[in-house]
């Protein structure tokens, strides 16, 4: 999760590169970014990318705001690497 | 340079932000959508944000000045501002200050749309569009009569309690189902257009279900594990546990 471990995906690397600086602050960052994806990935990656970006930064709100809970066939198939990347501290992390 | 489609789907959200809604008017629409914007730059969220806890922070939002209640502007706040820490006691503390579960829901889908589209805008280099004009209007007050509690914070509408009043919301007509009814596709179904609004605009953004499945084809100019890659990334950031 801290973007470090190679993906396997072709393009994995500025895709990451590219969420991390869409939601980020740095708007000098996010034209790197997306310069990258767009000379690696070309124009129309690079919009449909960016449109993925979008649909999940709001739909991980609804998510949260309204507390759904994972289906059990969902949590018993990622189990393992829910526990591997830790990401049972959210849910800690609640209030 | 943009899909039609997604032309059209950001069209769509935004005539249907400033129409009347099920428990909102198109002006309180409006309203909470300008607020989500604003809340970016609320000095009392960027501290909540970066205490170890958000409890740990007193002190009021900075607002706009329209008539949302305070308990809708700090719903607002802190799902576009901080929201993998939110949890139900927090919820609950909007349902005691009056807050409807109904209208909630509905807020919940207009900070969600307006947050989807700006990110794209942002991420992709675009303008952001402006707020439209609101449109007047009663909203519906309509609530599925088979709504239940029991999956979250709020009741929902299963697909298999869906009745002939209720609109097609996990798209069953003329079938098979498209939208199977999934806990995330059931969580704004209390407010069924509010469901149907956003998932109308995520089916643009990212994919249908059916598309989302069919992996002898690729449906954008990003390839699946490419698509899922971003999302993975994004949950992550977000701290979204789902």
């Amino acid at each position: 999760m801290d973007g470090a471990t190679a993906t396997g995906v072709p393009g994995g690397e500025v895709l990451i590169a590219l969420v991390d600086a869409a939601l980020g602050r740095d708007e000098a960052t996010l034209v790197q970014a997306r310069a990258a994806v767009r000379a690696s990935l070309g124009l129309a990656a690079l919009i449909d990318a960016t449109a993925v970006i979008g649909g999940f930064d709001g739909i991980t709100r609804i998510a949260d705001a309204t507390g759904i809970p994972l289906e059990p066939p969902k949590a018993e198939q990622t189990a393992d690497f829910f526990a591997a990347l830790g990401i049972g501290q959210f849910r800690a992390e609640k209030v | 340079m943009i899909r039609e489609d997604l032309t059209n789907a950001q069209t769509q959200a935004w005539q249907r932000l400033a129409a009347p809604g099920t428990w909102w008017t198109g002006a309180e629409h409006v309203a909470i959508a300008a607020e989500a914007r604003y809340a970016r730059d609320c000095a009392f969220c960027a501290q909540r944000a970066a205490a170890l806890s958000p409890l740990a922070v007193a002190g009021t939002h900075d607002r706009l000045d329209s008539p949302l209640p305070d308990a809708a502007v700090e719903a607002i706040h802190r799902i576009r501002t901080d929201p993998g820490r939110l949890g139900e006691t927090w919820f609950l503390r909007l349902r005691a200050a009056c807050l409807s579960e109904e209208a909630y829901v509905e807020l919940v889908s207009i900070v969600a749309v307006v947050t989807a589209i700006d990110t794209f805008r942002h991420a992709a280099g675009l303008e952001p569009t402006p707020l439209p004009a609101p449109i007047d209007g009663a909203p519906t007050h309509y609530r599925p009569r088979n709504a239940r509690p029991g999956l979250c914070w709020v009741d929902t509408l299963a697909p298999e309690d869906v009745t002939p009043d209720d609109p097609d919301l996990y798209r069953e007509l003329p079938g098979p189902r498209e939208r199977y009814g999934a806990n995330i596709q059931r969580a704004l179904s209390l407010v069924p257009h509010s469901m149907m609004h956003w998932w109308d605009l995520l089916e643009a953004l990212y994919q249908s279900s059916r598309e989302m499945r069919d992996f002898d084809r690729e449906y954008r100019a990003v390839t699946h594990p490419q698509i899922e890659l971003i999302a993975a990334r994004v949950a992550a950031l977000n701290r979204c546990e789902y």
